[in-house]
């Protein structure tokens, strides 16, 4: 032990060597260096994480494992599906099955037959080349049962002979007509609106088909203002773009024509454009579409143009606010959308089609949000053709759009009911002979399918002689 | 020349009828046909009746009017002495080896000249469904519309109105008492199984005996399903009777299983193979899809499954001598 002397000077010194308080703060590896730089702390060589490492277990020894989650299934270590792999995967549409039977009592529709009477009650193959423009309008759906048979074909139903006999008007008078496609769930309203778009592309006319009204409006494609539009429209670039792309696949009768009008486009047209050049320019330059839109409606609406198909799927969608924002953080009334408007101004009557045509619209049962204004005048509507003297009264503690009801203040319905039982046996007949259906079609068997879908329900009938665990 | 045989009178004489099938049980739909019986009147052979075939070719030639053959310009020896074994015998070395090796190739000694095996009950060769004629109305009396016909055809008892496979494989596909969800996956497969092309087999890995052709699996989706089950189930299970074996060994014991408990192992093997296979797309139908794309490898032999299967009868054929029999009293 040392002497009390020799102790008090160590403490001294020790209080000497003690740096500041803000030094202390700042650490010990500061305090050594004493200087204002830190480099040497950072380039300081890290030193490595202990591991503890133990070697694997003996061979026959048994070692504790208390690990939890030890039996859960093997871990799926390959590769993920890539990027938007597994959405086309739902959305792919098969058109034919090569196990279903070729069937060879059917007979192709044609530009000859297809407005004819005499198809009533039958199921009618849909030739190849129309085919193809339908599925580049997108008017097959995923879900529907193209993938059963071995080749598209259609059930000329009664509502068909219906719109084909609206489509001859059109043809003789250049009416327009203007329909909402209606009916209870799986009746068939996305194929009658099919069937329309195929009468049309087969009688030459130029078709334009929006699939899925709740893809312009949920907000997924990009949009923005249109100069010069008071109160302010938006404009969807891509969608429009791609719109235009599919019209140039589908209306492959309509693109050699000349443009008789000389639009002023972002991009100049070549001397004697057709509509084709017109077309690639809204494709490749999205910015130009709606123009490019515009021009090309110009263009179809010249004298001696054939009649004009607009159809358009999931109609609720479209007649309320959409997703969209606009630059004051309000929501964007879905007829503010520049195509959504067009649409929807040809549906009302707002403007007409001078060379005659159809506007289509299919509500949808499955994917539609409620709207009260929507029921309202499809109400009114069948009032109206039933000759009701009193057209029904609104609900007046429901919150009504009313852009929506004025734009559908005097449409007119076309109703899909139950098929007859001429009409399920001929399409039953159709299942069998496709060899999807195992079973005699006589008179008892249709008529308990027929009964079991809801009184011939045609999605159900499909679903309960076809799809079922039979 | 005219020809000197009637080539059709002569092909009439012969019976023409499909090689008999083993009967393949799980045949979904069966239906009643009735069964050839042979009439003791008839004798079993009727050939001595007949005489030479150019007399009557000549005699047929006769009744039609046409040109007779001319009976004159003989006929080859085989012909004549087709019938005549003692004639046969007197025949040369080089023509009798000639006529064993002919008859080697037709029916073997000492078969019948009619069939011994049922017809197919099957219907046709895609197995269409006939639905059995309405029940008759029989004069019974107390019944307004008479007695119905059994046994009722198939689809015609509310609960038993499926195929009893494709019952069992929708409640083994429930997962908590979602039994609506069970039968649409299962819808889902069938549909799947319909629209798939048609599978190849693999000869090293061989399906039912009796099984249909691979080309009609696709158009008859019910028995695709249940061949493929039918054709991986296990015969027997393992049951390791814990110390039998003496020193604290269980001893492994083979037990033969029931149809139903089959395929219970079977479609249980299967959904775990399916349940390990990757998700390639989103949405509601993966589960069906995967078990559908199982089922398929299972009948083009790629299944994992078929290794299971053999390596229970492989445990089981080596633990046949523990095989318990039950003794009489």
């Amino acid at each position: 032990m040392p002497p009390p002397s020799s102790c008090i000077r160590g403490l001294t010194r020790l209080r000497a060597a003690q740096p500041s308080i803000a030094c202390r703060r700042t650490g010990d590896a500061s305090i050594q260096t004493a200087s204002f730089s830190t480099s040497s702390a950072h380039y300081a060589i890290v030193a490595k994480k202990k591991t503890i490492s133990t070697p694997p277990p003996k061979r026959g020894t048994k070692t504790l494992n208390v690990k939890k989650g030890r039996k859960t299934g093997p871990v799926d270590t390959g590769k993920p599906p890539a990027v938007g792999e597994r959405k086309a995967m739902r959305k792919r549409v098969v058109l034919s099955n090569n196990n279903a039977l070729e069937v060879p009592s059917l007979v192709d529709l044609s530009e000859e037959n297809v407005l004819d009477t005499k198809n009533q009650g039958l199921v009618r193959g849909i030739p190849e080349e129309a085919v193809d423009a339908l599925r580049a309008v997108e008017a097959f759906k995923p879900r529907q049962g193209w993938s059963l048979f071995r080749r598209p074909a259609v059930l000329y139903r009664r509502e068909t002979t219906e719109l084909a006999q609206l489509a001859k008007g059109v043809e003789e008078g250049k009416k327009t007509e203007r329909r909402i496609v209606t009916g209870s769930r799986m009746s068939g309203k996305s194929t009658l609106v099919l069937q329309g778009l195929l009468m049309a592309h087969l009688r030459g006319w130029a078709i334009i088909n929006f699939p899925e009204a709740q893809d312009l409006v949920n907000a997924h494609t990009e949009y923005g203002p249109l100069p010069g539009s008071s109160p302010t429209q938006y404009t969807q670039d891509t969608y429009t773009a791609n719109l235009l792309s599919q019209f140039l696949k589908a209306n492959k009768h309509l693109i050699s024509l000349p443009m008789t009008t000389s639009p002023t486009l972002p991009q100049p047209l070549p001397p004697r454009a057709t509509l084709r050049h017109l077309l690639e320019i809204g494709i490749t330059t999205p910015e130009s579409s709606w123009p490019v839109f515009t021009s090309l409606w110009a263009e179809l609406t010249q004298p001696g143009r054939p009649p004009i198909m607009l159809a358009l799927d999931g109609l609720s969608h479209i007649m309320r606010n959409s997703e969209y924002l606009s630059a004051d953080v309000k929501p964007i009334h879905a007829h503010d959308l520049t195509l959504v408007r067009h649409f929807v101004d040809h549906l009302s009557g707002k403007k007409t089609l001078p060379n005659g045509g159809m506007v289509l619209a299919a509500t949808s049962s499955s994917n539609s949000p409620a709207n009260p204004a929507l029921e309202f005048s499809i109400q009114c509507a069948e009032a109206r053709k039933m000759g009701a003297k009193e057209t029904p009264m609104w609900n007046p503690y429901k919150v009504v759009d009313m852009r929506a009801m004025e734009a559908l203040k005097n449409v007119d319905t076309l109703h899909l009911s139950g098929l007859t039982k001429e009409e399920a046996r001929s399409i039953m007949e159709y299942y069998a002979e496709s060899g999807m259906l195992r079973a005699k079609v006589d008179e008892g068997f249709v008529g308990e399918r027929w009964s079991l879908a809801g009184m011939g329900n045609i999605g159900e009938l499909e679903r309960t002689s076809v799809r079922m665990r039979v | 020349m005219p020809p000197r045989l009637s080539v059709v009178s002569f092909a009439r004489s012969l019976p023409l009828r499909p090689r008999a099938q083993s009967q393949w049980i799980a045949q979904p739909f069966v239906r009643a046909a009735p069964t050839p019986i042979r009439p003791f009147s008839t004798s079993k052979d009727s050939t001595d009746a007949l005489p030479h075939i150019s007399e009557e070719a000549a005699r047929t030639a006769k009744i039609k009017g046409e040109q007779e053959p001319d009976l004159e310009q003989g006929t080859p020896v085989e012909e004549v002495v087709k019938h005549d074994k003692a004639l046969q015998d007197k025949l040369p070395k080089v023509m009798q080896d000639a006529l064993k090796a002919k008859s080697s190739n037709s029916t073997p000694p000492g078969s019948r000249s009619y069939s011994t095996t049922t017809v197919s009950r099957t219907g046709g060769d895609l197995g269409i469904v006939d639905f059995s004629p309405p029940p008759t109305a029989t004069d019974v009396p107390g019944t307004k519309f008479g007695l119905p016909s059994l046994p009722l055809p198939q689809g015609s008892h509310v609960k038993h109105r499926y195929d009893p496979v494709v019952d069992q494989v929708t409640n083994l596909l429930m997962r908590h008492g979602e039994k609506s969800v069970a039968q649409r996956n299962m819808a889902l497969i069938l549909q799947h199984l319909r629209t798939s092309p048609i599978p190849t087999i693999n000869p090293s890995r061989p399906l039912l005996p009796g099984a249909p052709p691979p080309s009609h699996l696709p158009l008859n989706p019910v028995l695709y399903l249940t061949l493929a089950i039918d054709s991986v189930a296990p015969l027997l299970r393992i049951r390791n009777m814990k110390g039998a074996a003496g020193g604290g060994m269980a001893l492994p014991i083979p037990v033969p299983l029931g149809k139903r408990q089959r395929r219970r192992t079977a479609v249980q093997w299967i959904l775990t193979a399916a349940s390990r296979r990757r998700n390639k797309g989103s949405g509601k139908g993966l589960f069906a899809h995967k078990v559908a794309e199982e089922l398929i490898s299972v009948v083009e032999g790629r299944s994992a499954v078929w290794e299971r299967r053999n390596a229970i009868h492989k445990q089981a054929v080596a633990a046949r001598a523990n095989v318990v029999i039950p003794r009489k009293r």
